[in-house]
């Protein structure tokens, strides 16, 4: 337990040290790039670029903004949106990720949920019909991009589904109840619980070959203690293995899905404050993003001692 | 009474309630029943950028806000200049400097203080103090440069009368001024709840529902940064009746495809105010079919798009941004050139294939300003909007042929609409001229940035309006050194024939601005390719909503009917 405590302790500083080094290469790097957030098509006068430049700082010398911004950091102020007025950054970055969290916990839910059944249906209805059909939906699952998935439900759910039922039930676009959550979190989660499928499939058929199996299955235990106390536990590590990145993916690829579905979350910003230059929510944004990464593999890696006592940190 | 009498009365009674019934009012029916869920709601792509008045520039804030703050006068929904808080059209001294104003004196603000002189002239200094995009606006008060500098806080030639009146005194006559009194960076705002929030120039009253109070029928109740904002009538509003909506809710909601799947649910009452826009396969759609095609107004926009072509000459020459010699620089080979790009082009073609069969934008033909804008030539008058191959290759030839462009690259900001024009562009210039031209994409900001500097031999132009005044597209474009000109062109003759029109009154001087924009023409310092076309797709229960070439209808206008 010391050690595992030791272990988290260590892996928390150094996500603090990758999050401020990514942080800091995005700063200097934006800065690079031609332009700025203020000029647009309209009349902007010499005179109000500098005022704008002056009121956030941009007019000074980089290390003296670099510097500037580390201590606002250090004080959990991430400045003002360039390009939206007004807004601060903390909280709007915090809201968003706690929308982009729960879509993003529902698409892991699904992930999880809906590939190790078909994982394990699929290991234990090995070549039969059923083992074709949930190979097949899984290879299906992963060969089309996440995108496409979403393009397709929104017209299925927010259109075709209006049409049909006459309004009555339907996926309306945007954000506001929790019956706008399940329809971008299965375009979401659905095209990894395809790859958690095929991996339990793969790692359900050798446990279940195994011979302590073999001897549970001998005891005359039940299928439902030998699949899942016995079998399923020992199957899952590889698929914990994946599970890191996966949710990594599921993050970077919210910036898709909550454009198509129009959520406010933090990849929808992620790309429309690129577009528009808005420098401090671009770094605000790669911040949290380079924590949430961060802090999702070392939740993967402490779900590992619970699965197999044998690791050990 | 026998029965069979009382029958008979009770029939001659039933019979009389029935005719009455039939022949009278009928109580509750109306010609147009409401919808009892009163709230507008409608999709835009981005949060606005400033709610502030003195620093909105935005075509998205300012829809939205212009029906929460207002000034001494407004634009109706046919684009007259009207009174709105003044009484009347100011009185103008005789040497054109001092315009006199007086307020009418029921006005309020949302919160129920009235609104004094002192108001506006608190909105005004602060205005040209903050320095928005629009402080120049104000540029022509006697003792702007001071204030814009820092080293004042108030104009000398703003001067209150008493609590109703107050007068502006110009440094120079401007005949534009008084059109300019009805744009919002000249709104006026609660001086006292501004400054109990703050200095003069900060901005966070405006941000904020509880205090962002203005004139206007309606106010802001909630905003979410990035995902929603709520407005609601102003109560017992000085200005009367608010109009029957109850709430207008707006979204934002980046991606064009969630927003149609979203109106077409219901969700929105419509789509297109504050500038929104649909896909042009969309638009198709809705245009191609005689049901759908009911929901699809399609309104001129005050927006022209044109070849903008490099003017100079060589390193200084005509302008200091001038670092190299572009092709099309000066008045010998550089107009032929200009010309034969200009001809060389089919704009039927461009806008079937550019606009969405002429949804999203219309011909070209008459000038730089927009048609239905003061100051536009008239349909068919500029004589390089036609397209004639043969003499583009004529004029080609004489400039030198093709080797005489070289390796061309025509530059715009990224968007589907830029994508398809320069494509088309870039065919019809091999097809009708035998020369190559690339297109190159670039994101928005990298885009104005490079194209300030005259860096781009030729690119991507475009200009919408701000107000329907001739001075709002020379100043900024055409004289020498404009701010948002991109090519760098310089004309002592039309620098001379626009500042003689500035000091006029327009009913003066449009004859002026006439004859700029033909020097304009006859030059071809542009190649006008099209006029904006805003399209709103609004469900035939909603009422009221649209708009004109420069602003949406206002929201007090706009009913739900039952559906």
């Amino acid at each position: 337990m010391r050690g595992t405590l030791l272990y988290i302790g260590q892996r928390l500083v150094l996500i603090a040290v990758t999050t401020v080094l990514v942080s800091s290469i995005v700063f200097i790097l934006l800065h690079q790039i031609p332009g700025n957030a203020f000029l647009n098509e309209t009349r902007t006068s010499p005179e109000a670029l500098a005022a704008d430049l002056r009121h956030y700082g941009l007019d000074k010398p980089l290390p003296t903004q670099y510097v500037a911004w580390v201590s606002g950091v250090l004080h959990g102020n991430l400045g003002e949106s360039l390009v939206n007025r007004g807004v601060m950054i903390t909280p709007l970055l915090i809201r968003e990720t706690s929308v982009s969290f729960t879509v993003g916990f529902f698409a892991i839910l699904i992930t999880i949920g809906v590939g190790l059944l078909l994982g394990v249906v699929a290991a234990l209805r090995q070549n039969t019909w059923i083992d074709y059909g949930a190979s097949s939906a899984a290879v299906v699952g992963y060969s089309i991009p996440n995108f496409v998935i979403a393009i397709f439900m929104l017209l299925i759910f927010g259109h075709y589904f209006y049409d049909w039922t006459q309004g009555t039930v339907f996926y309306n676009v945007g954000w506001g109840d929790w019956t706008q959550i399940p329809v971008p979190a299965i375009a979401l989660g659905l095209p990894y619980a395809s790859y958690v499928a095929r991996l339990t499939r793969a790692s359900m058929l050798e446990t279940i070959r195994t011979d302590y199996v073999r001897t549970a299955w001998a005891k005359g235990l039940k299928a439902r203690i030998v699949v899942l106390r016995h079998a399923l536990r020992n199957a899952l590590i590889p698929v914990v293995t994946i599970l890191g990145p996966l949710i990594t993916g599921i993050i970077t690829g919210s910036v898709v899905i909550e454009n198509i579905f129009g959520i406010p979350g933090l990849g929808k910003e992620f790309v429309q404050s690129i577009l528009a230059r808005d420098y401090n929510i671009v770094i605000g944004v790669f911040t949290f993003y380079a924590a949430l990464v961060g802090l999702a593999n070392l939740t993967v890696d402490v779900i590992y001692p619970a699965l197999d006592p044998r690791i050990r940190y | 009474m026998s029965r069979f009498a009382v029958f008979r009365s009770l029939a001659v009674a039933l019979g009389t309630i029935s005719v009455v019934a039939a022949c009278g009012g009928g109580g509750g029916t109306t010609s147009e029943n409401l919808a009892a869920d009163q709230t507008l709601s409608f999709p835009i792509v981005d949060d606005v950028g400033n709610t502030d008045p003195g620093k909105m520039s935005a075509g998205v804030d300012i829809d939205i806000f212009r029906n929460t703050y207002s000034g001494l006068y407004k634009f109706d929904d046919q684009l007259n200049e009207v009174p709105d808080i003044a009484t009347g059209p100011p009185q103008v001294s005789s040497d054109g400097l001092t315009y006199t104003y007086k307020l009418k004196q029921n006005v309020k603000f949302s919160n129920g203080d009235p609104v004094k002189a002192d108001d506006f002239v608190f909105s005004w200094n602060r205005a040209a103090a903050m320095q928005g995009d629009y402080a120049t606006l104000l540029n022509v008060v006697a003792g702007y440069d001071d204030v814009a500098n820092g080293k004042a806080t108030e104009m000398t030639g703003l001067k209150k009368i008493d609590d109703y009146s107050f007068s502006a005194t110009l440094s120079a006559p401007a005949g534009y001024w008084y059109t300019e009194n009805a744009l919002w960076t000249l709104w006026v705002v609660n001086k006292k709840i501004v400054l109990a929030a703050g200095k003069a120039t900060d901005t966070a009253w405006a941000d904020n529902p509880a205090t962002a109070i203005g004139t206007g029928p309606f106010k802001m109740t909630a905003r979410t940064p990035k995902q929603s904002i709520d407005f609601a009538p102003v109560p017992n509003w000085y200005g009367g009746s608010t109009g029957t909506l109850t709430k207008v809710h707006i979204e934002i909601v980046a991606d064009q495809k969630a927003q149609i799947t979203k109106y077409e649910s219901g969700g929105y009452s419509l789509i297109g105010f504050a500038q929104g826009s649909l896909t042009p396969e969309d638009v198709i759609r809705y245009n191609s079919d005689s049901q759908l095609k009911k929901q699809l107004t399609l309104e001129p926009q005050a927006r022209t798009s044109w070849i903008g072509f490099n003017m100079c000459e060589g390193p200084g020459k005509p302008v200091k941004s001038c670092t190299a010699a572009s092709p099309f620089g000066g008045d010998g080979n550089g107009k032929l050139l200009r010309e034969a790009f200009s001809l060389a082009v089919d704009r039927d073609q461009l806008i079937d294939i550019a606009c969405s069969k002429g949804t999203a934008c219309i011909k070209a033909t008459g000038g730089v300003i927009t048609k239905g804008l003061k100051g536009y030539l008239g349909d068919n008058t500029d004589p390089w909007a036609k397209f004639d191959k043969a003499k583009a290759q004529q004029l080609l030839q004489q400039a030198g042929g093709p080797s005489a462009v070289g390796n061309l690259t025509y530059t715009y900001n990224t968007s589907a609409q830029n994508k398809a024009v320069c494509d088309n562009l870039a065919s019809q210039w091999r097809a009708n001229l035998g020369v190559t031209v690339q297109c190159a994409a670039t994101d928005r900001a990298s885009f104005f940035n490079a194209r300030t500097k005259c860096s781009y031999p030729i690119f991507r132009h475009s200009w919408g309006a701000d107000y329907d005044h001739p001075q709002d597209w020379f100043d900024f474009l055409f004289v020498t050194d404009a701010g948002s000109s991109g090519s760098c062109y310089s004309n002592p003759a039309l620098d001379q024939l626009e500042k003689n029109a500035n000091t006029k009154v327009l009913s003066e001087s449009l004859g002026d601005y006439k004859k700029a924009n033909q020097i304009l023409v006859d030059n071809c310092v542009t190649g006008n390719l099209f006029y904006g076309v805003q399209q709103y797709l609004v469900h035939p229960y909603v009422k009221g909503a649209g708009g004109n070439p420069l602003y949406d209808n206002y929201w007090a206008g706009v009913k739900i009917l039952q559906h």
